[in-house]
């Protein structure tokens, strides 16, 4: 952390001397403004592409903040594509039910970034696992639906922006801790998921799961084009997996393979929506997969389960209706996100609402969900290179319209929010203990992490508006029941 | 992708004339200030992100007359050096055959970036390459800054050291919308116009590329940083149907105010495609021959030791060829 290291890093350290002179403090007294706003709680993800952190707002101990670390491109290749690819996206995105991307922040150390995002407490993932494995008792229908609408009306938003996700499962689907936007869905983690390169990492004992289950079937049968298609026959499968505790599609992986076909995969899903047939989708028999292999693909037999005895639903309920449009075969009659709000299932009691997590009505139950763990012996790890100096360093520092290191201010509209992240699981960590500085020793770099002055100002801001406007809510169907919100 | 009306590029990337008068000026006239202040224009960035100019202290002291001899740009100097590197970019992005898609979106990082620094603070030749690097990343096109560099026999280097400067300046607004997407658009709706049948068909086709080659145009001069794609677009359409004739223009651009824009009249649109017109008219494309002695200047301004290294270089080697090897 000395001061050396900031020469020798320059790209032109040979002519770059501005700096030295004037480089001479170091020592925690010395950390930069924007972190001595934030509290580092520790790492609450993890993933190919980095780590994400948990950290807080001293000023507002209620406004946390997800930090999601990119590394620098494996390959020597520069900025990671990936990430530029999600803030691109999330630059002009802008919706109550997707996560927003608060600041981007570089490490011109090591050329990382960092993204920073609101904080959710929840997702669909650790939702559906806490009443499989905890209460061991089903997710309430309003609640499911209050999901499922929600994360319509952001796919929704998306598929109308030409914006396909290719990526959706529950751990991506972030819903809002307590607060002001408590139990409300935010679509997390996109722009990532590249479906014919995905990178499918190992299944591991600490959960990190990329998942083949979630893939619709022209991919798997190796379309070469795809639509936002792909999309609803993941929220179809997460529908069922809502109603069901468990995954719909549950096939095994080949590891290794460059290639999107998943026999087993297929398999398990023939099993229960039956064989496609080429009278009910007629391109089916253009798709490379369903040519090539005809012996293993074509020549196996089954029988119609049953999709309504697998998510024991009756074929005339409206929930049932919805389901199989989102599990239609050709993508091409599959049942679009606008036209599944519009859905029957969605205009009968109990109606959809803001707080998916707390019905509306006394006495009904409410669920606790337990707070995501975090790992609080972790820092910003594999940053700790760079000794950040004040910005005096020197006479000669560039002033101006220039952009700082903290290059984005959020745009105008107030929408807090989250972000995706892996799964991590809880062992060997203080599972709930946030205690705040835990992991923000001596030894955490305070430069790793350049954070926005105005970030704690902006939240309190837009808490301020929200609370003014108890809006946001104007796209959700007609209420009987102005009780609900 | 995304919607144009909502987006990045309409809310923060759309300018006035004087808008940009103003940044030019205010760029130039800083980098003028550090010449005279530190001996050089280059801005470095900091490891800890901060920007600093490089200084050259020793130059002053040991030969400050070498120091007089260093001239800023002009602000039209400026101008002619990114016009050079514009038309450089889609020399390299032809030579890549790269879509126009990719090209576009290089060319307008590369007007975004210079809106915000001087050529005299960032080398332009290694800021064009970079902007070229990053438009291909963004565009679902990935070329590796090695074969980019290999392509065009320049140290690839430059571009990964420049990437993330690059997509700083740009305040990471990556997605931008070229007026070849629009272009498509008013040539199909022009067919409908038209009722073509398979004779003018043929016609308008070519009506097409030689539009194309007008928004190629179009994109190195200023006019995307002060106008919307979809007006480009029309301008584009009506520059090459203006050689040839093919429809009534004015009725056409009469049925699409009607449909799409009551509010807005034939003459307001008229005044913006004019001033597209204009801006392309007086568009310039210096050879390196033009600019040769302005590079010249450039070199000077941005590396001041370099030129008087060469020189000693030379001198030494003279006295001992071993020496060569310690000037590392």
């Amino acid at each position: 952390m000395g001061d050396g290291n900031t020469n020798q890093s320059s790209s032109r350290a040979g002519n770059s001397n501005s700096m030295s002179g004037n480089n001479n403090t170091s020592g925690n007294g010395n950390r930069p403004e924007w972190l001595q706003q934030y509290d580092l709680n520790g790492k609450i993800g993890e993933g190919t592409y980095g780590l994400v952190f948990l950290a807080r707002i001293k000023s507002n101990r209620s406004k946390s903040i997800a930090i999601k670390k990119f590394k620098q491109s494996k390959d020597g290749d520069g900025v990671s594509p990936t990430a530029i690819r999600e803030i691109m996206l999330l630059r002009e995105i802008n919706h109550e039910n997707v996560v927003r991307l608060v600041n981007v922040h570089i490490n011109h150390a090591d050329m990382s970034l960092y993204l920073a995002f609101d904080y959710a407490e929840h997702d669909l993932y650790e939702i559906i696992r806490h009443h499989r494995d905890k209460v061991n008792q089903s997710i309430n229908q309003y609640t499911i639906k209050s999901l499922l609408w929600q994360l319509l009306n952001g796919l929704n938003y998306l598929h109308s922006n030409w914006i396909v996700h290719r990526d959706l499962k529950p751990s991506n689907i972030l819903v809002m801790g307590e607060g002001e936007e408590h139990g409300v869905v935010k679509i997390a983690d996109f722009g990532l998921a590249r479906i014919y390169q995905s990178p499918l990492k190992a299944l591991s004992d600490n959960g990190v799961v990329v998942t083949i289950w979630y893939r619709a079937p022209e991919l798997l049968l190796g379309a070469k084009h795809y639509t936002s298609a792909v999309d609803m026959w993941a929220v179809g499968c997460i529908f069922a997996e809502l109603l069901t505790l468990k995954p719909l599609f549950q096939g095994q992986e080949v590891k290794g393979t460059p290639n999107p076909f998943q026999l087993d995969q297929l398999d398990k899903i023939f099993k229960v929506l039956g064989h496609p047939t080429q009278e009910k989708w007629p391109t089916l028999v253009n798709l490379p997969h369903w040519q090539a292999d005809v012996q293993q693909i074509q020549g196996r037999k089954y029988d119609n389960a049953g999709l309504y005895s697998v998510v024991h639903l009756s074929p005339k309920n409206p929930a049932y209706d919805l389901l199989s449009k989102m599990l239609e075969y050709d993508p091409r009659k599959r049942i679009t996100a606008a036209q599944a709000l519009e859905h029957e299932y969605f205009r009968m009691e109990p109606l959809p609402g803001r707080n998916a997590l707390v019905p509306p009505l006394p006495g009904e139950k409410v669920v606790n969900y337990p707070n995501r763990p975090v790992d609080t012996t972790t820092d910003f790890e594999g940053t700790i290179s760079l000794q950040p100096s004040q910005p005096a360093s020197s006479g000669n520092a560039v002033s101006g319209g220039m952009p700082g290191p903290h290059v984005m201010t959020t745009r105008s509209v107030p929408r807090p929010m989250p972000m995706g992240m892996p799964r991590l699981q809880p062992q060997g960590m203080a599972a709930y203990n946030l205690t705040s500085q835990a992991g923000m020793g001596g030894g955490m770099n305070p430069g790793a992490m350049p954070m926005q002055r105005g970030v704690a100002a902006q939240a309190h801001q837009q808490q301020q508006i929200r609370r003014k406007d108890p809006a946001g809510m104007t796209g959700y169907p007609p209420q009987k029941n102005s009780r609900r919100f | 992708m995304a919607d144009f009306m909502t987006s990045t590029h309409r809310a923060k990337w759309i300018f006035t004339p004087q808008d940009l008068k103003e940044k030019y000026k205010a760029a130039n006239q800083r980098a003028k200030q550090a010449l005279e202040k530190y001996g050089s224009t280059r801005v470095d960035v900091n490891i800890d992100g901060s920007f600093s100019y490089a200084e050259h202290p020793n130059d002053a002291k040991e030969n400050g007359d070498n120091h007089s001899r260093q001239k800023p740009l002009k602000v039209e100097e400026e101008q002619l050096m990114r016009a050079f590197y514009e038309f450089k970019i889609q020399d390299v992005c032809d030579a890549f055959k790269f879509p126009r898609k990719i090209q576009a979106t290089a060319l307008i990082y590369f007007k975004r970036f210079y809106l915000q620094w001087s050529v005299m603070e960032h080398q332009p030749k290694h800021i064009m390459l970079t902007c070229i690097y990053a438009a291909c990343k963004a565009e679902e096109n990935h070329v590796s800054a090695e074969e980019l560099g290999k392509g065009i026999e320049q140290d690839h280097q430059v571009i990964l050291n420049n990437e993330m400067l690059v997509l700083q300046s740009l305040g990471f607004d990556l997605i931008v919308y070229a007026p070849y997407r629009a272009l498509d658009g008013f040539l199909n709706d022009v067919e409908e116009f038209c009722g073509a049948k398979e004779e003018q068909l043929a016609m308008l086709g070519s009506l097409h590329e030689s539009a194309k080659v007008e928004v190629d145009k179009i994109m190195r001069t200023d006019a995307p940083l002060l106008f919307p794609p979809g007006q480009l677009a029309l301008a584009a359409l009506r520059r090459s149907n203006e050689a040839c004739g093919i429809f009534d223009f004015e009725r056409y651009l009469k049925s699409v105010l009607s449909r799409q824009h009551p509010t807005l009249s034939n003459s307001d649109l008229a005044v913006f495609l004019n001033a597209v017109d204009s801006s392309v008219n007086k568009l310039e494309t210096p050879t390196s021959k033009d600019v040769k002695h302005i590079d010249r200047k450039l070199k000077s301004c941005l590396d001041p030791g370099s030129h008087d290294k060469s020189k000693k270089r030379k001198h030494r080697s003279k006295e001992s060829s071993n020496d060569i090897l310690d000037m590392s």
